[in-house]
Order: structure tokens, then C-alpha cells, then sequence
């Protein structure tokens, strides 16, 4: 009897077991609720009176020049229709619903939350004019640096509670914390901000550290933070919160029961959404749901959108364009799959050869410039992307003013890398035809990467500079061992690109002040310090140290005057360029995709400053189409067909 | 090899492998292949076999390189020898070029449209199966890939039976204590995760080593997880085979311990090790060609059935040809090592010659 007892006891433990690894969302909300830290919270307010600072709205000046941005251009278009179901493929299971703390920043990231959760207001995707977010209007006072914030007394978070000025104090709290195990954000809202003033319930202050041009946008684009979510916030954090989706301002929740682990997540748009009738909102967000299901393979993610199992699919390879879905294809010309290009505008990705100038041989400017020339980026632009991309210019394309446009990158040219080999010391060819010097040291190095899918560009650019004596070695790691080994500057060249953020001004400090590239790079006097040591873990990953170019970026990163800023960055891009550790590779001057007919978008397609098509979810889609159109493909009706709509409106500008 | 002719037993088991055709032709297939690749650069290459220009000859298929200078063109780089004989043509001179069957190299992109992308085969380009995605010729690195596989096949085999067969050995004939806890390290050790473990060594490798070196590592690391299952059959066959009379009495002659290791018990096992090997093949190329399907494997651009067939599997509407080419020569090679593996487990099979009543 007790033996029956016990093994069903054990049945049941690993029943229970099983179910607890299986349904994480289930089992973590069953935590102990009882936890508040308001007293914790209020006590670090108290310990910083400098930083939290309790005002009354008699305090509030009485000069601010109030803006609320309602005079800009409609976003959407009118005539959307509310409704459907969007479906859409992510590459990987978010590793948890938190958007902060460790494993946070996922792939899927972006859909979980990047694209619904809301600032103050947000500079307007054609002009970059600040509209209203969760603000109903705001004023900026240049000479304090700070901004103030009138909380739109409407704005709710998505568990309807009520967003106030205490949110945004809790905000500076929650980053502060060393709870949140997010080391950037502790450090950012610790040093760019200095204060934040409490008028009442719906009107706040924010000071930031420095008068930058661009002050407004650090104080607008801050988001506040539910202080009711977050009461239990603790040593435990990472755990607590691993499956619990934090309420937000945005359109779209996610509901436990809409999660199925490894599988697929649901997010479903709140009908009752508290800015549904708002001017810049009210014609955007128009899909009840968004469908987000996990595949992880490219091919398998094609044939998904050929079957019309997903509604979009953003086309990034030539041969995908080109190949698979030409214009003939049956599909296109039925006009069942529409294709369209929209040129875009804003920063750009900087795909290039990246190289690290403290290693042997690269740090002789002339090899540097040699493997400039050695690059073949024209033919594999013409050749592998078919001219659907273009040359970029420097390492910080996209920004208006910032960006130095009279730098030309350099093009292949066999005799002027062979020249600079030559004066390298690089003069002799060996058997295998690559260069040698004096000493017998091949002209040869590693090119580290991760980007498998660009893997036939790295295999041109290799064969075509063995034409002037350059052996390139292609490394292919994976993502985290590529960017470790180029982190550890154990790299000779790396291939990568970093996707920029979509601000004024490029920052130059992290790539090229001798500050993340040695420890004491300098002498008081300005000569090389002998005895430096590089240093890892930064983004100078070329190892830059350049007296000058050090109080240059050091005067442009404290200047508060546009114009003097502008100088610099063109000088400094100069500077950067003669320096030729970056050789830049090619720019996406447009995002392409290829849609099923019944996914609708607005006129004019997109929008100016977006780096996706469905980024600003202005499209809306038909469910009376989708069947139709489905239906019509059995029975070989077939509509007008739609093989390449080119939106180039906003071409040619940055 | 000096054992197979000593052995009149083995000599019989051979004329019956011969007599097994399917197996047999199948052995001389692959034999010729493997010839032919040995000499792989005089027929598949982008260098001429032969130049003769103003009156000398070059042959610079195996000679170092040759500027397109040495031959009166105006570029400093690799000569384009398909380019040099079209010239030497069209100028009408005495000077000639010679070049191989197939006159493209694994490595080069030959577009034909000025873009690279997979080109259907066409004879008249002498792009027999085609082009891959990025226009090089895929014959040129089937052979090549094939090659690199082969090669790395039998190294690998001759690997892992050294070792399987030493530890085996030892195990069977020593015992004890030794065998005891040989065989829980074999279970431990055969227990880690091979993939993992060539992810992890491989992203510690430094980057100055050549494609050889990296080569020859991943060979060392594949080695390294698959040399415990040989053991096994060793450890039980050397202790069958210990027990038997004739060992009993070489010990009792004063045979040493190596003596009747290598004289007396290795040739009599050495049929099951014989009938083992073409699988082991099978099993070493199916194994590099998932690995650089995955993109664990040889370092790009090394040309590799592996690689081609992940290029097929993306280009399946689009380029047919390369997921058949890559494909049709895996299953080719697959199925001939294995007929060869069936011949030589038959022939080597002692129930032909027993009658059980």
C-alpha cells in the first residue's frame, strides 16, 4: 500500500514539475504579492533631495512658452479600417517579457515592446517635429536645459491605471536601481540628467546635464515607468518579472493565455485604448491582433509568406528581389504578392571593414589605405547587390549637416594599393602571388565576422584582393564570439555594422577618442604615452588615438552651439578618413517588401524616418480580402498586378 | 598490410570481395576518383595547363604565380588564362594556352551577366552543372569539396581506428582493474556533446591559422568524441580471442605481451575492424557535410557538399541545380562506399563456410 502511495506521489511530483517548466507565464504569477517598496522608494527620494525635488504648481514659471504639437501633417491615412489580424514572423521566443535586465535585449524585442511603448512626445516620422505622446503639451527653456512635461490627464496605462508625474519619479528610480542589473541604463540616467521636479499630479520637470542641441529629445523621449507594476521591484527582479508584461501607454497587451511558450505570442490592441481618438493615433494601430509566430529559418520563413501564413515579409537580398520573386512570378503577376520600395530617410547602418589599427602591420597608415583600395565594394555592389544598395561615404552617413559629404570613399584601384603596399615596405610577390616584405611576412589578414547571409560578399572582396597582392582570411564566428573577439581587440578586421539610433548628431566619442583606446593614451604634452595599454571592451574597435581629434570630439561633445558642432563633426569625419582604419562598405538607401494584396497602406506608403515598413503600423488589413484573395488564386482569377511600387518621395535626402 | 598476405584466410576473403561485382566495381570507382582528384588541378582549374609564348613554355598549374605581365598583358595580378587563350586566339600569333577540361577554379565568380547569381548549366560555358549563388562553377567545387571530403574520411578513419584499436586492445588484454575503468571514462567521455564541443573550439581558435590548420582541428576534435565506439568491439573481440588456445600456448612458449598482441590476436580480429571501415567513411562524411551545413564545419570558401547543399535548400525554387548536383553526388558517393562496405562485410562474413545442425 505504501509503496503504491508513494509512486503515485511521485507521479504526481513530476506531473507538477513538468507543468512548472512548461508554462512559465502560469506559474510566476502565482508570486508573493504582498511586497512594497513605496517606503523604500520615498526614502531614496529623501536621500537625493538634489536630484527628487517636490515643488507646487505656484512654483511652475510663469514665462515657459507652452507647445503642443498639433499643427503638424495627420499620420495613417483616414481611410483605415480598424480590425483583422496581423500576422508576422519572429526569428526567436523572447527569452522573457522584461525589457530590461539581463536577456532583454532580443531579437523580438522590438515587437514584445520597442514599437508600442511611449514617450513624452516623439519627433514626427517626415518633419521631426515633436508631437504629443503621453504629454499634452510641453515647453523647453534652452538656458536651464530642462524641459517640462504636462501629463495628458487621459493617459492610462494598458491595466488602466492612470499615468501621472509620481510614473516618471519612479522612472529615474527603476534606472537608478542596481536592481534592474542594466549597467547602461544606471549610467545614463545617473549622468544626462539632474533633476526632476514634481508640480502635481500631471506636470513634472525634467533637467538634463547638458544644453546639447538635441536636450529636448533626452527629456521628451523619456519614458515613464508603472510604479504600481513595479512594487515587488527587488533583488529578485530578473526572476519576478521574467514573464509578467509590463503595463505601458501603447495599443497592444499581451494577455497570459496568449502566450504559448516556443511557439507563438499574441498581442491583442485594448478597443477602450485611451489615445484611439487622438489626431496622430487615431489612424494608426489599426490590426486587433498581431500574430507573432517563431521560425526560425529564412527559407522556412519564405515559404510561410509564399503560403500566405504571414502578411509581410521585409526582402533584404538581392536574389530574394530579384529571384524568387520576379516580377513573372505567378503570384506577382497575378497581383496576389504586391512588391514595394521605400526610400527611406535618417542614420544609416555602417556596413564596413573595421580595421584594428594597433595590430601589426595595420597600424601603418599605408597598408590601411592599401586594403582601402583593395576593396572590391563596386563589385560587389554592382555584381552581388545587383545595384540595389550604394556606396557609403564615411562611418557616419544619414545625418543632415553632420555628415560630411565631400569625402569620397575610396574605390578599387590596383595600382594605388600596390603603391601603398610598396611603401609599406610590401614590394615583392610571393609564389602564391601575395605581397611579402623585406623580412618575408605575407600581406595577409583576418576578416572576423558573423554575417552568414553576406558570407558570397566576403568571398568577392577576398578574391579580388588577392589581385593586388592582399590575402584576406574570412572567419566566420558566431554573433556573441565575432563581437567578443572584436570587444577583446583581438581582431585584425571585422565586418559588422552598428545600427544607429535615430538622433541629430553622430556620436564620435565612443568610435575614435583615445579614451576607449588606450588607458593613458597621451602624455601631458601630447606625445604617445609609451606605456599604454589597450583597452577592451569598448566601441573603439579601431583602436583610434589621435591627439587632436581628441579636443576636437572632446570640444564637440561639450559645445552647445549647432553650427561649431557641425564644423567639427566635418572636420573630424576628414581626419577619420585620412586615419583609413574604416573602409566603408555599402548603405541601404531604401527598405524593400514584398506583401500580400490585402495588407493596406496609406498614401505615400511610409513614412521618412522608419527603418521598417510596419514600424509605425499604419497599414491596416482587409480579413474580406484576405478570403477573397485566397479565393481568387484557386480559381486563377487575377488582379492588377503590383511587381515594384516605388515610394521615392523622400530619395536622395538624408 | 603485410598481415592480409601472410594470412591465407585473408587472401581467400578477398578473391570472394572480388567476386562480389557490385561491390567490387564499386571499390574501383571510388579508387579512380580518388586518383583522378589527386591530380584534380590538371583537370579542373582556372590555370592553363600549358602556355607557350614567344617561344617558351610556362606550365603553371603547380609552378608559383604568373603575372599577367610575364604573358605581355597589362595587369600585375593572376594571369586570367581563359582570357589569355581567347587573346591569343583573336591576335592570330603563334602563342597557344592549354588549359584543363573544366577552365574554372572552386574559388573564382564567373558571372556571365555581369551579376552573381546561380546560372543553369550550359555546356557551351563549360558550366557543366551550373553555376552557385555567387557564379562559381559547381562541378569545379563538387570535386573539390568532394576531395576535401574523402581525404578527410580516411584520416579520420585512420584516426580513430588508431586509437580505438590500441585502447580496445588494451582493455581486452589486459583487464581488471584497467578495463574496468577505462570502460566508465569511455561512458563519461563519450557523453559530452560533440557539436557543442566543436562550437567551443572553434571559437577559441586564433585566427592565424590557415585553412589547413583549421582543417586538420576539426579533424583532431572529431577524432577526439568518435574514437570510443570502435573500443567496444576491440575490448570483446581481443578478450574472445584471449581466451582461446593458440594464445595460451604462445604465452606458454614466452611470447611477450606485445608478440601476441600484434602477431597472434590483431589478425584475427582485424575482420571485424575491416568490415567496420566503409561505414566508418560514411559516418565521417555525412558527419562534415552536416557540420558545414550547419556552419560548424570548413572554413568558408572552402568548397564543400555541405555548403552546397545549404545553398540548394535556399534556392530551391529559384536554382534547382545546385540542391540536385550537391545532392545526387552525396548519394552517389554515400551509396558506393556503402556497397563496398556490403561487399567486404560478406566476404568477410565466417557463417558462409558453417552449417549449424
Amino acid at each position: 500500500m505504501m509503496t503504491k502511495f508513494s509512486f503515485r506521489f511521485a507521479l504526481v511530483a513530476t506531473a507538477a514539475f513538468l507543468t512548472a517548466c512548461g508554462g512559465g507565464s502560469e506559474s510566476t504569477n502565482t508570486v508573493d504579492t504582498s511586497l512594497d517598496n513605496t517606503q523604500e522608494v520615498n526614502d531614496y527620494y529623501a536621500a537625493n533631495p538634489d536630484f527628487f525635488t517636490f515643488a507646487t504648481i505656484n512654483d511652475l514659471p510663469n514665462d515657459l512658452v507652452w507647445e503642443d504639437g498639433m499643427d503638424e501633417p495627420d499620420l495613417g491615412s483616414p481611410d483605415a479600417v480598424k480590425g483583422g489580424t496581423f500576422y508576422e514572423s519572429i526569428e526567436d521566443f523572447p527569452p522573457t517579457l522584461r525589457f530590461v535586465g539581463p536577456d532583454s535585449n532580443f531579437s523580438s524585442r522590438s515587437w514584445i515592446a520597442g514599437y508600442y511603448r511611449m514617450g513624452y512626445a516623439w519627433p514626427h516620422p517626415n518633419t521631426r517635429n515633436f508631437i504629443p505622446g503621453i504629454a499634452e503639451s510641453w515647453a523647453i527653456d534652452d538656458d536651464t536645459s530642462t524641459v517640462y512635461i504636462k501629463i495628458n490627464p487621459e493617459a492610462r496605462w494598458s491595466d488602466d491605471e492612470p499615468i501621472t508625474s509620481d510614473d516618471q519619479f519612479f522612472a529615474f528610480y527603476f534606472f537608478q536601481s542596481e536592481y534592474i542589473q542594466a549597467p547602461f541604463y544606471n549610467n545614463h540616467y545617473n549622468t544626462e540628467y539632474t533633476n526632476i521636479t514634481r508640480y502635481d499630479e500631471h506636470t513634472f520637470s525634467v533637467t538634463m546635464a547638458t544644453a546639447k542641441p538635441d536636450m529636448a529629445e533626452y527629456g521628451l523621449g523619456l519614458n515613464p515607468i508603472p510604479q504600481h507594476f513595479y512594487k515587488e521591484l527587488g533583488e529578485d527582479f530578473p526572476e519576478r518579472y521574467q514573464w509578467r508584461y509590463e503595463p505601458h501607454a501603447g495599443a497592444y497587451t499581451i494577455d497570459d493565455q496568449n502566450i504559448d511558450m516556443g511557439v507563438r505570442i499574441v498581442l491583442e490592441r485594448k478597443k477602450d485604448w485611451w489615445a484611439k481618438d487622438n489626431k496622430y493615433f487615431r489612424n494608426l494601430y489599426n490590426v486587433d491582433r498581431i500574430n507573432l509566430t517563431v521560425m526560425r529559418d529564412a527559407a522556412k520563413r519564405y515559404e510561410a509568406f509564399r503560403r500566405g501564413d504571414v502578411d509581410m515579409m521585409r526582402v533584404v537580398t538581392a536574389d530574394m528581389w530579384h529571384d524568387n520573386l520576379p516580377p513573372t512570378d505567378p503570384d506577382v503577376a497575378g497581383g496576389y504578392i504586391h512588391k514595394a520600395t521605400f526610400f527611406n530617410g535618417g542614420p544609416r547602418s555602417n556596413w564596413g571593414l573595421w580595421m584594428n589599427s594597433s595590430r601589426p602591420y595595420l597600424d601603418n597608415q599605408d597598408v590601411r589605405i592599401g586594403i582601402q583600395y583593395a576593396a572590391n565594394w563596386d563589385l560587389v555592389i554592382s555584381n552581388y547587390f545587383r545595384g540595389d544598395v550604394e556606396r557609403l561615404k564615411t562611418q557616419n552617413d544619414g545625418y543632415p549637416d553632420f555628415s560630411n559629404l565631400n569625402i569620397e570613399p575610396r574605390s578599387f584601384n590596383i595600382d594605388l594599393a600596390l603603391e601603398h603596399f610598396a611603401k609599406a615596405g610590401f614590394t615583392e610577390r610571393g609564389p602564391d602571388g601575395i605581397l611579402r616584405n623585406a623580412q618575408g611576412d605575407r600581406l595577409a589578414f583576418t576578416l572576423t565576422t558573423h554575417y552568414e547571409r553576406l558570407g558570397d560578399v566576403f568571398t568577392i572582396l577576398k578574391e579580388e584582393a588577392i589581385k593586388a597582392g592582399l590575402e584576406i582570411r574570412v572567419e566566420m564566428l558566431d554573433g556573441a564570439a565575432s563581437f567578443r573577439k572584436a570587444q577583446e581587440r583581438q581582431h585584425d578586421i571585422y565586418f559588422v555594422s552598428f545600427s544607429p539610433q535615430l538622433v541629430m548628431y553622430p556620436d564620435y566619442w565612443q568610435y575614435f577618442h583615445s579614451d576607449n583606446a588606450y588607458d593613458d593614451a597621451f602624455l601631458e604634452d601630447g606625445s604617445v604615452n609609451p606605456d599604454r595599454k589597450i583597452k577592451t571592451q569598448t566601441n573603439n574597435l579601431q583602436v583610434v588615438a589621435d591627439f587632436e581629434l581628441d579636443q576636437w570630439i572632446e570640444e564637440y561633445d561639450s559645445s552647445e552651439d549647432y553650427d561649431r558642432m557641425v564644423e567639427l563633426s566635418q572636420m573630424i569625419q576628414e581626419k577619420v578618413y585620412d586615419y583609413a582604419s574604416f573602409s566603408p562598405g555599402f548603405v541601404e538607401v531604401n527598405y524593400r517588401t514584398a506583401y500580400w494584396r490585402w495588407v493596406q497602406w496609406p498614401e505615400g506608403f511610409n513614412f521618412r524616418f522608419t527603418t521598417y515598413p510596419y514600424e509605425m503600423f499604419a497599414f491596416w488589413i482587409d480579413p474580406e480580402m484576405r478570403q477573397a484573395t485566397m479565393d481568387a488564386r484557386r480559381n486563377g482569377e487575377t488582379f492588377e498586378p503590383h511587381a515594384d511600387d516605388v515610394y521615392d518621395q523622400f530619395k536622395g535626402l538624408q | 598490410m603485410s598481415l592480409l598476405k601472410l594470412n591465407p584466410q585473408t587472401v581467400k576473403k578477398l578473391r570472394r570481395f572480388r567476386e562480389i561485382k557490385r561491390g567490387y566495381y564499386s571499390f574501383l570507382i571510388l579508387m579512380a576518383f580518388l586518383f583522378l582528384s589527386l591530380i584534380g588541378e590538371m583537370l579542373i582549374n582556372n590555370k592553363a595547363l600549358i602556355v607557350s609564348y614567344e617561344g617558351d613554355w610556362y606550365f603553371p598549374t603547380y609552378s608559383a604565380f604568373h603575372p599577367g605581365t610575364d604573358f605581355g598583358l597589362d595587369y600585375p595580378y593572376e594571369t586570367n588564362y581563359r582570357d589569355l587563350q581567347k587573346h591569343f586566339q583573336e591576335s592570330g600569333s603563334d602563342n597557344w594556352v592549354l588549359m584543363p577540361i573544366i577552365p574554372y577554379s572552386p574559388y573564382e565568380n564567373d558571372g556571365s551577366t555581369g551579376i552573381f547569381r546561380p546560372e543553369a548549366p550550359d555546356a557551351s560555358k563549360q558550366h557543366y552543372l551550373g553555376t552557385d549563388t555567387t557564379s562559381r562553377d559547381i562541378l569545379a567545387r563538387l570535386f573539390y569539396g568532394t576531395r576535401i571530403a574523402l581525404v578527410f574520411a580516411i584520416g579520420f578513419m585512420a584516426a580513430v581506428y588508431l586509437i580505438g584499436v590500441a585502447v580496445g586492445c588494451a582493455m581486452g588484454y589486459l583487464g581488471g582493474m584497467f578495463d574496468i575503468l577505462s570502460q566508465r571514462l569511455i561512458e563519461i567521455w563519450s557523453n559530452i556533446p560533440f557539436l557543442y564541443m566543436v562550437i567551443i573550439v572553434f571559437s577559441v581558435i586564433p585566427d592565424a591559422f590557415t585553412i589547413f590548420s583549421r582543417i586538420l582541428i576539426l579533424l583532431g576534435v572529431m577524432v577526439l568524441f568518435s574514437w570510443t565506439s570502435m573500443t567496444y568491439y576491440m575490448r570483446t573481440e581481443t578478450y574472445k580471442e584471449k581466451s582461446r588456445d593458440y594464445v595460451a600456448a604462445a604465452k606458454v612458449l614466452g611470447a611477450s605481451n606485445t608478440r601476441i598482441v600484434f602477431r597472434h590476436i590483431l589478425p584475427n580480429v582485424l575482420s571485424t575492424l575491416v568490415t567496420f571501415m566503409p561505414f566508418t567513411i560514411v559516418s565521417a562524411i555525412s558527419a562534415i557535410t552536416a557540420l558545414d551545413f550547419l556552419g560548424f564545419g570548413l572554413p568558408p570558401p572552402t568548397p564543400s557538399l555541405g555548403e552546397l547543399l545549404k545553398q540548394g535548400t535556399q534556392t530551391l525554387r529559384t536554382a534547382p541545380w545546385i540542391v540536385m548536383s550537391a545532392f545526387g553526388t552525396l548519394v552517389v558517393l554515400l551509396t558506393l562506399v556503402t556497397f563496398v562496405g556490403e561487399a567486404i562485410r560478406e566476404s568477410f562474413d565466417p557463417k558462409k563456410f558453417t552449417l549449424y545442425k
